[in-house]
């Protein structure tokens, strides 16, 4: 397992509503590293600054203060086609509530990441209906979202996070609507990423995650700041 | 062009699944469209129209007046008249107005014994006898007669009169002969009551069109219970009063376009969480601001194309195969005792054009600039609401 790192904030700071009467810190001066080929959980309770690390280090929003260094350049200042066409090529997206467009069929939902991209509707048809079928769901591709139950769903959201062939899989609280069953299933397919070479980060407070095998390192987080782990107290 | 292509097909897939909301606003826009094109459609066929008819129309007419009234004119007059220089023709005019009683219609009934410059549309034969007549397609089809019948009218007296149809108009332009029976000279005195040696009016051709005014003027002072009425006021009276018609319409039907207008800034003021949180998913999994703009773009275009033709032939049938039943009892005024015309289409691609580019441009813009402020945020601030 390579060492190499494709991640690093320098004292990253996130503050909503600067100068408001509701300016609210979301982190504070927060620096972390992922490493290449890893499993990297950020965990902590509600409200401690897990999914605005996430968002920003998937260049989903941007820092108030500090440095996002993926893959060796500096995002955080970066116009925001810069950011779109990274999230593009390097990042996957598995989101709390899946995200999903709920009206549209399956295979829509799990296509629309390669729409602004090159891929004619043939090669489009070809690689969602490849990825379904690898998720067991290529059955249900003409079914409406709102159809499908929510461990098909998940597993539709998987396959849209991975359609790209993204570098980097990013996570957010993805067991937090799942029965233990359905949790242990995508447990499996995220260890399978990163036994692929895949960088899989997840934000997360279920044990169930940040103590599962695959895992290789894990953050901890309160009131925006990293927490220091038992060996550094 | 795959890509816009793509982007196309998910702004349609997005449309039907709002499938009610976008219907109902199609079916506002298009009925908007349609009452502003029917409206422009109908006041420019009839200024088409009735500036075809003023074609072949004299330059010049000469009634005379009584208590400011139209009254007859003594055909006596027309020596009067000759003594003008640069006067060509001069010709008495035989006609009148006939209300028919059995089909609750106005007829034009008008006396002639020499070929009308609209005989070419004639089918049949044009009356050369006493008691013969040539009809208009109206009448031929509120009395349900054609060539070989016969028609009975009720002269001034209360006394039916029998005419056999020898002729029928197959007008290109209805509006023409419409409503026309025309009698011989003869025919028509005895059967309007005119009394001898008077005429309706009396027709003046001018030599030199640009002395219709000097002429006009050495009429009425030579001749003063008369009116000389030149074709140009024709013309500017028809076009002010369809002009105004069209506007008085345009003014009520306002309210239409302010509902419009009120959907129009309903929709640029702000869009539903739902299209807000979907916005955030597609920025997310890297979809472009463009990308964003593109297909809020198509969606705009699609409605609003949509609603445009549809309205924009809803309106051409309603004038052109339903006689604007909705406008023309407003916009043509008392010509509606007229038995019922159909117009000759006549569509200005300007008018169409400004109807276009009032509607269209207003709506796709503010189906885009909402989803531009949210495109432009970043997604997690876009998702978070």
């Amino acid at each position: 397992m390579t060492q190499d790192t494709i991640i690093r904030t320098q004292g990253a700071t996130k503050i909503y509503n600067p100068t408001l009467p509701d300016e609210m810190v979301a982190l504070d001066n927060v620096s972390v590293t992922i490493h290449q080929g890893q499993a990297t959980v950020l965990k902590g309770p509600s409200g401690s600054g897990k999914t605005s690390l996430l968002s920003i280090i998937g260049c989903m929003s941007r820092p108030t203060a500090g440095k996002v260094i993926v893959k060796d350049r500096d995002v955080a200042k970066l116009p925001e086609r810069y950011l779109t066409h990274i999230r593009r090529k390097i990042f996957g997206f598995i989101f709390q509530q899946f995200n999903l467009i709920r009206d549209i069929s399956v295979q829509e939902n799990v296509a629309l990441p390669l729409y602004p991209a090159d891929a004619g509707f043939a090669e489009i048809r070809k690689r969602v209906h490849t990825m379904l079928d690898s998720f067991g769901i290529l059955s249900k591709r003409k079914l409406k979202v709102k159809k499908l139950s929510g461990g098909e769903q998940q597993r539709v959201a998987i396959a849209r996070a991975l359609i790209n062939e993204p570098e980097i899989i990013i996570a957010d609280e993805p067991t937090a609507h799942l029965d233990r069953e359905l949790a242990a299933d995508l447990l499996n397919i995220l260890a399978g990423l990163v036994r692929e070479g895949k960088t899989v980060i997840i934000a997360t407070h279920d044990p169930l995650i940040f103590e599962h095998p695959f895992v290789d390192s894990t953050i901890a987080m309160r009131n925006g700041k990293i927490e220091p782990q038992p060996e550094e107290q | 062009m795959i890509r816009r292509l793509k982007i196309l097909e998910h702004a349609l897939s997005s449309l039907l699944r709002r499938k009610y909301k976008n219907l109902a606003i199609i079916v506002v826009y298009s009925f908007t469209i349609m009452l502003l094109a029917s409206i422009l459609f109908l006041t420019h066929s009839l200024k088409i129209e009735a500036g075809n008819i003023l074609l072949d129309a004299p330059e010049l007419i000469i009634q005379k007046t009584m208590a400011g009234r139209h009254d007859l004119i003594p055909v006596e007059y027309a020596d009067v008249i000759r003594k003008n220089w640069g006067i060509g023709k001069i010709t008495p005019r035989y006609w009148g107005y006939y209300y028919d009683a059995f089909t609750h219609s106005n007829f034009t009934v008008l006396g002639s014994d020499t070929p009308l410059p609209i005989l070419k549309m004639l089918e049949g034969t044009a009356p050369s006898r006493p008691g013969e007549c040539l009809i208009g397609e109206g009448v031929a089809a509120v009395r349900q007669i054609g060539i070989g019948d016969e028609l009975i009218l009720i002269n001034s007296e209360g006394l039916g009169v029998i005419f056999d149809v020898v002729g029928k108009f197959t007008a290109s332009s209805d509006i023409l002969t419409n409503d026309l029976i025309v009698l011989g000279e003869a025919d028509t005195m005895d059967f309007l009551g005119f009394p001898p040696g008077k005429a309706t009016d009396i027709t003046v051709e001018v030599l030199n069109p640009k002395e219709v005014q000097n002429i006009a003027g050495k009429i009425k002072r030579d001749l003063p219970d008369t009116r000389p009425i030149t074709k140009q006021e024709i013309i500017r009276t028809y076009d002010a009063v369809f002009n105004w018609r069209s506007g008085m319409m345009l003014t009520i039907f306002s309210s239409a376009l302010v509902a419009f207008c009120i959907l129009a800034w309903d929709k640029a003021t702000g869009i539903s969480g739902e299209e807000k949180n979907e916005i955030g998913i597609l920025k997310a999994i890297g979809w472009d601001t463009s990308d964003i703009l593109e297909l809020k773009f198509w969606e705009g275009i699609v409605i609003s194309l949509t609603a445009f033709l549809t309205g924009l032939l809803a309106a051409y049938v309603h004038v052109f195969y339903f006689g604007a039943t909705i406008l023309a009892p407003v916009i043509k005024g008392w010509s509606v005792l007229f038995p019922p015309f159909k117009l000759i289409p006549f569509v200005n691609l300007y008018q169409v054009f400004i109807i276009g580019f009032l509607t269209v441009v207003p709506y796709v813009a503010s189906t885009i600039i909402p989803s531009w402020k949210a495109a432009i945020t970043d997604p997690e601030s876009v998702m978070r609401g």
